[in-house]
This record gives C-alpha cells, structure tokens and sequence, in this order.
C-alpha cells in the first residue's frame, strides 16, 4: 500500500488549496477566550440583527402606509413568509447533507476514486446552471411527468438542493482527501479496519471542511429560495417582489431586508453548530 | 478574521438598504426622474402643444415591456414610426414595467405602450380605479403629463385586465361557473374546488384579489391560494394542479390555445387596462401632430378580437412579433396616417 502522491489522486490542485486553507485558516477559539471576548464573540451578529429591526419597525411605523402596503406589512405576513423560507432553506439543506454526505465518502474510497472528476463535474454543472433557470428547467421537467407536481415545495426544494449540492460534496471530498496519509496508514498499523479508520479517524479530522460546505449551502439556500415565490413556494420573494411590481418602496424594503437579516442569522448558527461539532484539539 | 469580516458587510449591505429606503422613497412622492431637462425649456407645467413638425429624421427610441402583447405592440411602433420617416432606436423587449417606465422618465427611450389602469394605480399610485374608459384615461393624461410630462395619445379600445379562467374540460366538476358571481355557491359547497392561483401583485391589489373577493362577498380559502409566476399560471390551470381557476391576463393568446374558459366580470369589478402610446413631451411639442395622426387610426384598430388573435399568433403559432405586427398593419392599410405625414 503505497499512499498516492498528491497530485494522481483524482482532485485539483484548488481543491488541494481549499483544503489547506480551511485548515490553516485563523479560527477563534472559544475555549481560550476572555469572558468579554466571548460575549463580543457571541452577541456581535444577534445585536446587530435586532439593531437592524428596530430600525426597520422605527422606519416603517414613520411611514404613511397605503392599503397596498398596509396589507403586505402585517406581522402575521412577514412572519408567515420568513417561517416559510426557513422551512424551505433548511429542509434543502438536510437533504443535500444526507445525500451528498454519503456520496463524497463513496467516492474517496480507494476502489471508487476514479470516479472523483466524474461526480464533482456534475456537481459543478449543477451549481454552474443560474438558480432560476434551474428552477424553470425543473418545473417543466416536473410538468412533462404526471406524478410529479410542478409547483410548490417540492420542485423549488429539489431546484434548491440541485444548486447547493456542490459545495458539499466537493467540501466532504476535499475534507476526506486532506486527512494526512500518514495517519491513516498509523490507524490500520494498529490492526483497524478500514471502517473503523473511516469512523475514528478520517470522518472527525473533516468534519470541519464539511461543516464550512453546509454553510456555504445554507447561505446559497437562502439566496435561491428568494426565488420560490414564482413557483408557488412562498418566502421572503413574494414580499420583495410584490414592492417590486407594486412600486411600495416600504413593502421591498421589508422584504429585502429580512432576507438580508436572515441570511446573516443563518450564517451565524451555522459558525455556533460548527463551532459545537468541532472535535476537540483541532 | 471572517466574522468580522462579515459583520463589516453586513453593515455596509444594511447601510445601503436604508440609504435606498430614504432616497427611495422620497424619489417616489416627488415623481422621481422628471427632472428629464426638456430642450424646449420654458414649457414646464404650461399649455402642450402639438409639434408640426414631420417625422423624417426624427430620432426616436421605442420600448417595450416583456411579454407577447407588449413586444407586438412596440413592432407595431417601430414600424408606424420607420413608415413617417423617424430614424428608430430598437429597444422593444426591454424590460418589465418599472425598467419602462423609468427608462421613458429619463429620456432613455422616448414611447412605449402603457395601460390606463397600470399608469393610475402602479405609477401615479392611485388605490381606487375610475371605472369609466373615457374618465380613466383623461385623469391618467392629466396627471402624468403635470407631474412627469409624459403624454398619452388616444388609447385603444382593447382592454388586457385581470380575469379568472379555468380548464374548459373541467367546466362540469366545477358547477358550470359562467360569470364570477357563480363562484359564492362552489366556495360555499366545496371550498377544496375552489383553488385559485395568482401572481404576487394580484393578491394585494386594491383591484385585485381583496377588492374583488370584497365586491362579490366571498373569499376563496387561504390554504387554497397559490403564488405563481404569471407565465406559469396558465399552464398551471390548463392541468388543474395546483389550482382549478387561475388569474388570466383578458387579452392572452394562451387562453384559446389551451382552451381555457374566463368567468365573466358581471359586476364590473375589474379597472380599465387600455393601451395607450405614451411620449415624452419634449418628442410631443416636435411632432405632436404628426403622430397623432399615424397612431390614431393604428389604435383604434386594435379591438379586444384583434388583440387576442395578434397574441394568439405570437404565443401559440410562434410567429415573430416583427412578422405579426407588419402583416396588421399593411393588412389593415393602417400606414396611411403615417406616410402622409
């Protein structure tokens, strides 16, 4: 068994870069931190958010509303339209997870590793195609079947889980193909077997490249499911655009800003889970 | 590192957000954008004038919106407007409403066709339709030319508003609907039926699904009503998934395509939709006669029959709107105007 070089291993080189730099990147540990660091560390995004609402609510309650915008601006809608992209943003983000997941660690096994540029290429092009027009490509895909509904959640979660299906799987590669040959060969010297390498040693010393993938995805989710409005999906794109269409200033602003607040709040439970599930020591 | 990064970005983003909240705003209350400097000068909120003027070597840029009957339409100027002499500047498909409209505010295009009831309520932000053709589009004309110079000649009679139409084939499960009166009982009796798809604008228009559902005194259920995009509603329908009924443009040639039967407005309750070319004033006072003439007869030829038969043409045979709006024209002998300006 000799490890492969660096280079005949399947990957490019960006991956190999990737790799290297998500693992040398300067992370701020939690567990070294001051009491005060910690707090700034913790409550930066949330304060900002809530700064950012307020002044959203001040805003708009200086505003004289017309029926239009009176209509579109009730709590009961904008929570109701938030509650929704949440729903669809995550529920495409579980579901890339379990499959892509799987599929990064079939395809670094040692007699699947041939496959590599394969999968990453269809990958790529999923993520290559622009998010609407994936979205439109499916929803006529979906209407040529008779069984499959070509409107509503579950062609805008499958759209959403076509466009952020790369950037896990090419993390959960990457992560898998970074972990020192050395190691590895160390843990099989020991008398493991090849699952138990793959459970103890190589799934732990990735989970934080797989983790930094399943951000990006969420992040790529939130973004795309703005679009789930135009195929009767909801979310926050149904407020945007009826401002849009409507020419209610105060209605896009809403809109555009609680996605934008969302967003930054996805991202930021996204960095806590990641921080969580870190192994210790790394 | 990356964390604060981000909350820098998020800063700037949320900055930027309120600073377009602000100007924004403001821009919309004042009529943004009609500060277009007119080469005439001077003319500002006074009398209009007719231009006398003949079109040949005029230089004028034509939009248009971004479906069937809006590329049809800015064809049928493109080649009015070649035929009286003006150099034309291309821009048919250009964009959506706004894009349009701002476009015109800012002398970018100098026409394209709008619709009575979109300049009433979208632009001049009006809530409550006029319910009279006539009344609507002088209150229009008055007011856009008064606040954004902008000037609308004589609209046609064909009127593209909102409607209601279902699957012809379904006509029987669903009662035999014929007008939207006939909705109450379906509702009533079998509120899972009575599934309705719209777009994002319908369902908070003063003249759209609350004002309507208030006028016939019934309301489809919430858990029925389904956002689509406008283009995908027809199709929408036309399998009966996710909805029966489904929000129509009047005019669209996709609703005898696909055989779609619209419930009559027997109350009336829908605003006036007529196409009107709108120009800006500074193009007006240069040759206002001239295209008074060339447009008028143009106008008045498009009927409710022959607008949806133009669509037909271009959504379900796939012609070309060049091909569709010169055979109108030279068909219908509707140059005549023009040339002999």
């Amino acid at each position: 068994m000799s490890a492969p070089t660096q280079t005949d291993d399947g990957l490019d080189r960006r991956a190999q870069l990737d790799t290297q730099a998500a693992r040398s990147e300067v992370r701020t540990d939690p567990d070294a931190m001051t009491t005060r660091q910690k707090l700034v560390h913790y409550a930066s995004i949330p304060v900002f958010v809530t700064i950012v609402l307020v002044l959203l609510v001040v805003w708009l309650s200086g505003q004289e509303l017309d029926s239009i915008e009176a209509r579109n601006i009730t709590l009961d809608n904008v929570l109701g339209q938030t509650q929704r992209h949440i729903y669809l943003t995550v529920l495409s983000t579980i579901i890339v997870v379990a499959l892509a997941v799987p599929l990064g660690i079939v395809a670094t096994r040692p007699g699947t590793r041939r496959l590599a540029p394969v999968i990453i290429g269809i990958g790529n092009a999923g993520q290559a195609i622009p998010s609407l027009g994936l979205l439109a490509i499916i929803f006529i895909a979906f209407g040529a079947v008779p069984v499959l509904p070509s409107t509503g959640v579950v062609p805008v979660v499958a759209a959403l889980v076509a466009v952020s299906f790369l950037p896990i799987l090419r993390n959960t590669m990457v992560g898998l193909d970074g972990v020192d040959r050395d190691i590895l060969e160390a843990g099989s010297g020991m008398g493991m077997s090849q699952r138990q390498v793959l459970r103890k040693i190589e799934l732990p010393l990735a989970i934080p490249v797989v983790l930094a993938g399943v951000r990006t995805a969420l992040i790529l989710n939130v973004g795309t499911a703005t679009l789930a409005f135009l195929f009767g999906g909801g979310g926050l794109g149904f407020i945007i655009f009826t401002g849009f269409n409507l020419k209610r200033t105060p209605v896009l602003i809403t809109g555009a800003v609680m996605a934008a607040v969302l967003a930054l709040l996805v991202d930021y439970v996204g960095g806590l889970i990641e921080e969580w599930l870190k192994p210790k020591g790394l | 590192m990356r964390r604060s990064k981000s909350v820098l970005l998020a800063l700037f983003a949320a900055l930027a957000l309120l600073a377009a909240a602000c100007g924004g705003g403001d821009q919309l209350e004042s009529g943004g954008g009609g500060e277009a400097t007119t080469a005439s000068g001077g003319s500002e909120g006074g009398e209009l004038t007719a231009g006398t003027e003949a079109l040949d070597g005029a230089q004028i840029t034509v939009g248009s919106k971004d479906f069937d009957e809006q590329q049809i339409l800015g064809y049928i100027s493109v080649t009015a407007l070649e035929a009286a002499g003006a150099s034309v500047d291309d821009q048919v498909n250009l964009g959506g409403t706004d894009a349009n409209r701002q476009a015109l505010l800012s002398g970018q295009i100098q026409h394209y066709w709008e619709y009575t009831g979109t300049g009433w309520i979208n632009h001049l932000g009006h809530t409550d339709p006029i319910p009279d053709r006539e009344e609507q589009y002088n209150a229009v004309r008055e007011e856009d030319l008064q606040e954004n110079n902008l000037v609308w000649l004589a609209p046609a009679p064909f009127n593209n508003t909102y409607g209601l139409a279902f699957r012809s084939e379904a006509a029987d499960q669903l009662g035999n609907p014929e007008a939207l009166s006939d909705l109450g009982p379906l509702i009533e009796n079998n509120p899972e039926q009575a599934s309705l798809c719209v777009e994002t604008e319908f369902e908070s228009r003063e003249d759209g699904l609350p004002g309507m559902e208030e006028q016939y005194g019934y309301e489809f259920p919430n858990s029925e009503v389904t956002g689509l995009d406008t283009g995908v509603i027809y199709s929408a329908i036309d399998k009966g998934d996710p909805c029966n009924f489904g929000e129509i443009f009047t005019t669209d040639g996709r609703i005898a395509a696909l055989d779609l039967s619209v419930l009559e407005d027997d109350q009336s309750f829908f605003p006036l939709y007529n196409a009107s070319p709108v120009f800006t004033r500074d193009v007006y006072e240069q040759y206002g006669e001239a295209l008074e003439a060339c447009f008028a007869p143009i106008a008045e030829a498009l009927s409710q029959e022959q607008m949806t038969e133009l669509n037909k043409r271009r959504s379900s045979d796939g012609e070309r709107p060049q091909a569709v709006a010169e055979s109108f024209l030279n068909d219908n002998d509707l140059l005549g105007g023009c040339e002999g300006g």
